[in-house]
């Protein structure tokens, strides 16, 4: 006969069992929304340094559409991701929360996670508020999903008093580009920053893409290998480059907008969101420091390349708060909601309707869209998340010990192989 | 157990009679009293130390990427770990870091306490190397980010003097672990130092009156009374250290990231990098059973072959 101390304990390891597969399975499906559209609707993102001008948006959006951003803001990604992706096993799936297009985005949409946007899409864009090849970026399967939060596109960033003081002016040619580096690096300053931590990618991204766009995308999608030659040459431009000591210590923590400051390098490939820490740093845009969009490396090509990143606002389809969030989405894509997102935020605006307040990003958003540049989609979102993974440590790997790039080339391409093969 | 003995075991050890049918009435009532009180402390271990063992377990046998269900794809988790070079990196990093922690905290730990041991005021010399063990690891990360990175303070103090042809040390592998490893070492010399200093204090005067009226001083001293007779606390803080260095994390995310690429990751930073970064929750369960299993390992068979040396305890 069973004693009554063996029953007890498995009473009690049967209800904490219960309450674990409980909490685990509580949830998972189903469509969610209260059906509310005004209120306070809960908000999560990555960007946790971005969290007071989400809070200044709040007296527009209260104004307009009678809702309120109550925002949490990550600091760190990754713990971020796992949180949201945890977050849909339970009853508590936010009603709106930044993400990342691509790969990342399509996993979601695969698993039906992600509330569809098609019909806020297909007003905005009759409304002018957002371009075709913008919605293409929040296309998965004919249908559209999340809004964009932002838009950057990465150029380079330039120090103007060194310049000034070099008399460079800023190139127009990949050659121009080149006898700029030469000039700086005679008059003992470093032209480019690198560092070997996550922002690895940007220097292949843009050799890559300046030389040959459809290579580029050939990579992207597994039909070009980056062990074939073509890369390996690129990859060996870059190496002559770092050879002439064109770029910063890898090693060094110093943070990029105040080593730009003090000249520490004079150029910075980055994405147009860097003005907010240039600001931060002390640097007064337009007149301590400017733009350009990098010149194509084939100087045959008949546009200039330019990476554009764009990361989306996502509703979860079984949230309480799925139409509230819809609503807000709605709202943000308005040009009216952009505006005043572009006077908190400083930064270039999807919504070609919208006003910029910085002339700076508004003369680069000008630029970009004039039909002689060729947006195409950032290395971090363009490429799959485990290839992205490995090619950004063996950018920091490569940026840090400058030597013969096929070693390097093989690691990425062997996840590469991994991944495309698992697609099959 | 105590706390479990009937009240009838009680009073027939005390001589006591019990009347006809009362305990029968009591016991079933105590026993669930009993129960009452030890299943919150049951519940919450096992809700959170023996459930997400299991979990994880189990996930070290699947594909799984967060969402949705994972996928039963046997031992294959365990096959690709090894196959994997970053793998095989890592854990030769986090064996240096095991030999390094041995070498540098807890042999610079033990000369402190037998230098200040002794000494009037010895307290205050320990003090300032135990004021770094109330940071966090990640502080000390920081702090020392700050010193060793390229073009750093360490390098403009040494340009000062002269020297500008210094190493990268947060670069170059396998440098940029050993300087890690100093770090931690900076950190936790003031602990180990503090718990040598109690086993020195322990040990019974008469054997090292004794061993001094004999003549015994200095190493002489120290090889055969002080080093065999602190052999329990030494077992006990190598084993902490063995174990400690075998989960090394927070120190190195906060230098180096395990970068640059992965050369200076360890064990615990690439199961974190696998499931967190890469997404790929089943290898990072594996590699989270493995070093489970390594560390236990490593802690029962260490520690029991030092603690049951009975003659030396």
């Amino acid at each position: 006969m069973r004693s009554p101390r063996k029953t007890g304990g498995a009473v009690i390891a049967l209800a904490a069992a219960s309450m674990l597969l409980a909490a685990c399975s509580a949830g998972g499906g189903g469509g969610g929304g209260d059906g509310a559209t005004t209120g306070t609707l809960d908000f999560y993102t990555d960007k946790a340094a971005w969290e007071p001008d989400f809070d200044e948006l709040n007296e527009t959006s209260e104004a307009d559409v009678d809702i309120t951003l109550n925002t949490t803001g990550y600091s760190d990604a990754n713990q971020y991701d796992a949180f949201i992706k945890q977050s849909f096993r339970t009853q508590k799936s936010p009603g709106l929360f930044t993400w990342h297009t691509g790969s990342s985005l399509t996993e979601l949409v695969d698993e039906g996670l992600i509330a569809e946007t098609t019909d806020i899409w297909s007003k905005a864009i009759d409304e002018g508020w957002a371009t075709e090849d913008l919605r293409e970026t929040y296309t998965v399967d004919g249908k559209q999903y999340c809004v964009p939060m932002n838009i950057a596109y990465w150029v380079m960033y330039y120090n103007k008093n060194i310049f000034a003081e070099q008399g460079i002016a800023v190139p127009t040619t990949w050659e121009e580009l080149d006898a700029a580096a030469t000039t700086l690096k005679s008059a003992g300053i470093t032209p480019y920053y690198q560092t070997s931590t996550l922002f690895t990618f940007q220097w292949f991204q843009q050799l890559v893409a300046g030389t040959d766009p459809d290579l580029y995308n050939a990579l992207a999608t597994g039909e070009a290998k980056f062990t074939d030659p073509e890369v390996v040459d690129i990859m060996n431009v870059w190496l002559e480059e770092q050879e002439a000591g064109w770029f910063s210590d890898a090693g060094s923590t110093v943070d990029p907008a105040v080593g730009l400051k003090q000249g520490d390098y004079a150029m910075i490939n980055f994405g147009s969101f860097f003005n907010g820490s240039l600001d931060g740093a002390g640097m007064v845009s337009g007149e301590d420091y400017g733009m350009f969009v990098i010149p194509a490396v084939n100087p045959d090509l008949e546009q200039t390349p330019v990476a554009v990143e764009s990361g989306p606002l996502c509703v979860a389809e079984s949230s309480k708060q799925r139409d509230l969030g819809l609503a807000y989405s709605a709202w943000w894509m308005s040009a009216d909601a952009q505006t005043a997102w572009n006077a908190a935020r400083g930064d270039v605006a999807f919504n070609p309707k919208a006003e910029v307040a910085d002339p700076m990003l508004a003369e680069l958003g000008t630029t970009v869209a004039d039909g002689q540049h060729l947006l195409f989609t950032r290395f971090f979102e363009a490429f799959p998340t485990p290839i992205v993974t490995v090619a950004i440590e063996q950018f920091g790997a490569f940026n840090a010990n400058p030597s013969d790039p096929v070693p390097f080339l093989e690691t990425i391409q062997a996840e590469a192989d991994k991944y495309w093969a698992d697609q099959e | 157990m105590a706390v479990l003995q009937t009240p009838e075991r009680e009073r027939t050890a005390r001589g006591l009679t019990e009347p006809a049918g009362g305990p029968a009435r009591r016991k079933t009532p105590y026993r669930w009293s009993a129960l009452g009180f030890i299943s919150p402390g049951v519940l919450l271990v096992a809700v959170l130390l023996y459930l997400p063992l299991l979990w994880t377990t189990f996930l070290s046998f699947t594909e799984y990427n967060g969402l949705g269900d994972p996928d039963w794809v046997g031992f294959d988790n365990y096959g690709d770990m090894f196959d994997d070079p970053a793998f095989l990196g890592s854990l030769g990093n986090t064996l240096l870091w095991v030999v390094g922690t041995l070498l540098i905290p807890v042999g610079i730990g033990l000369g402190i306490a037998l230098l200040t041991w002794n000494l009037a005021g010895g307290v205050w010399l320990r003090l300032p190397f135990l004021i770094p063990y109330a940071l966090s690891g990640i502080g000390v990360g920081l702090i020392w980010s700050f010193i060793l990175s390229s073009n750093g303070a360490l390098d403009q103090a040494l340009a000062a003097f002269g020297i500008t042809d210094t190493p990268r040390w947060l670069v170059d592998a396998p440098l940029n672990t050993v300087v890690m490893i100093v770090a931690a070492a900076w950190q936790g010399v003031g602990v180990n130092a503090l718990l040598f200093t109690i086993g020195l204090q322990s040990i019974p005067k008469e054997p090292l009156e004794a061993a001094r009226v004999d003549g015994a001083r200095g190493f002489r001293l120290f090889g055969s009374i002080l080093w065999p007779m602190l052999r329990p606390l030494t077992a006990v803080v190598v084993g902490l250290s063995i174990v400690a260095s075998l989960k090394t994390f927070d120190i190195v995310q906060g230098m180096t990231k395990g970068g640059p690429g992965r050369a200076s990751e360890t064990l615990a930073l690439t199961m974190y990098k696998e499931t967190f970064v890469n997404s790929d929750y089943g290898l990072g369960s594996a590699i989270a059973v493995f070093l489970t299993i390594v560390t236990l390992l490593a802690a029962i068979l260490y520690l029991r072959e030092q603690l049951s040396k009975k003659h030396e305890l």
